[in-house]
């Protein structure tokens, strides 16, 4: 096996992973300063601004063009959402009726094996 | 044989030629990377028990024929996708405790949409987390749940515990989880209050954008996404190291907006005022001391974590009041603490030991 000090690979691996310490070490540093974030809130709040204003554009677009407003859209998720949400609860409500009547469900929670499982020190061997 | 300068010709002869079938490879290869798609994540058979806009809960279907008393409870950070737990078969944290015979349930989060902007801290810990131990009780018919948080969802799991001191949760273990953040020093310089209006930004956008989380992560580190690229196709030719660049990138970049009022509250509450740590922490109303958790916790911490630096985590297991507790600090960073070989090898291994015997 080559050494590794004379595999040009390896040097060429070893470069590029001091170069990736060296500048995000040197990055790190900058990035610590008050100043530079400072920089970076007032340009990050500016680009806040220009994205509002561009979704507020695209929706009256949508709009003219007699496509569903992104509103309409948000109101039938509301539903879609709110009907799962039903039925889970009925779901639930019939898992829990099936419980109490004694009948067995076609679920997987009344497959599940025995809680009797100990630790392997505790059963005196080591699985 | 070698030469005077060192230099062992006939093993730089080898070298060249299997680095020009190398450099063939990575051509053909290469080609290959960008017309296939990754491996399928998240594949361990599970039922949904419960979905709440934001919040899905999941039980995973056992695999060992006899199982722990005690379920497993995971809470998920709300930044990312749950399937950092469970990438692949032989890489899945969930699959692994699973056939160590644990009964696993997991919080896992999907994008806050537009109107769910409006969930609060108080949503997440005194709603969403007590509604899915409730479930989990109800399913297992075990009264007792042992919770595991990973990063902010450590976070908001030592919430949880601290305000339902006296409820269910009978163990508790914390992965890479910050409680003192002022040593997030550059999160806690991005967002310095001199400058960063999170007001301004949540007023206009609602929710969290999770570009800006993104941008945000890897600013940390600078230049390791573009030696990432460089890394992989140098690998490119290795389909192993292909299949794990792409989970890894898959999941890193599937970034989760925030809900608004609940990124307002982690930007005021903790990144400022660092209240989880100074011992003034309210939820709804509710103070949150780390101090009333009693039950037995475990935190592991990883060593070269450059998103939850060790100084931002490692007062927790001096802070709880739990007598039965212990730090663990393994070798890896924030993702590789959880997840891939290393993990493998360190933190499931430690975990199972230390739970086993708590799960009776």
């Amino acid at each position: 096996m080559a050494d590794k000090s004379n595999d040009p690979v390896a040097m060429w691996q070893n470069m590029i992973g001091e170069m990736e310490k060296g500048f995000n070490s040197f990055a790190n540093q900058t990035m610590s300063s008050p100043e530079f974030s400072k920089v970076m809130n007032q340009v990050g709040g500016v680009a806040a601004g220009a994205q509002k204003q561009l979704g507020e554009l695209m929706e009256k677009y949508l709009v003219s063009m007699n496509l569903p407003s992104r509103a309409q859209m948000v109101g039938m998720a509301e539903r879609l959402q709110s009907i799962e949400g039903q039925l889970n609860d009925i779901k639930a409500m019939l898992t829990q009726m099936s419980k109490a009547s004694g009948v067995a469900t076609a679920g997987p929670s009344t497959q599940m094996p025995p809680r009797t499982k100990r630790p392997p020190s505790a059963e005196g061997e080591q699985k | 044989m070698n030469a005077p300068t060192g230099l062992d010709f006939a093993s730089i002869s080898d070298r060249v030629q299997t680095e020009v079938q190398r450099a063939i490879q990575r051509s053909i290869k290469g080609v290959e990377y960008f017309s296939t798609s990754g491996p399928t994540l998240g594949s361990t058979p599970k039922d949904v028990l419960l979905s709440r806009g934001t919040l899905q809960l999941y039980h995973y279907r056992p695999l060992a024929d006899e199982i722990y008393r005690v379920p497993i409870l995971i809470v998920m950070a709300t930044t990312n996708r749950g399937y950092i737990l469970d990438m692949v078969p032989g890489q899945s944290f969930i699959e692994f405790l699973l056939k160590r015979g644990y009964d696993v349930y997991m919080m896992d989060w999907t994008a806050p949409k537009p109107e769910e902007k409006s969930l609060r801290m108080e949503d997440y810990v005194l709603d969403f987390i007590p509604d899915c131990v409730r479930k989990v009780q109800e399913d297992s018919g075990v009264e007792d749940v042992t919770i595991i948080g990973y990063c902010f969802g450590g976070v908001l799991s030592l919430l949880y515990g601290s305000i339902f001191h006296d409820g269910p949760m009978k163990n508790l273990i914390c992965f890479t989880t910050p409680i003192d953040f002022s040593e997030m020093e550059l999160f806690s310089n991005f967002s310095d209050r001199r400058y960063f209006d999170v007001d301004r930004l949540i007023d206009s956008t609602g929710n969290m954008p999770p570009e800006l989380i993104l941008q945000s992560f890897d600013m940390l580190r600078p230049a390791s996404r573009a030696v990432g690229q460089i890394q992989l196709w140098e690998n490119i030719w290795n389909d192993e190291f292909v299949k794990s660049y792409k989970m890894f990138d898959r999941w890193a970049t599937d970034i989760l907006p925030l809900a608004g009022e609940y990124f307002r509250t982690i930007t005021k509450d903790l990144m400022w005022d660092n209240k989880l740590f100074n011992g003034t922490m309210t939820v709804g109303g509710r103070p949150a001391q780390l101090d009333k958790i009693k039950v037995p916790i475990l935190h592991a911490v990883a060593e070269h974590d450059h998103i939850v630096p060790y100084d931002a985590a490692k007062h927790l297991i001096k802070k709880v009041g739990s007598t039965d507790k212990e730090e663990v600090m393994l070798k890896g960073g924030h993702v590789s603490l959880v997840a891939g070989p290393n993990a493998v090898r360190r933190l499931w291994p430690k975990l199972d030991s230390w739970l086993g015997g708590r799960s009776i």
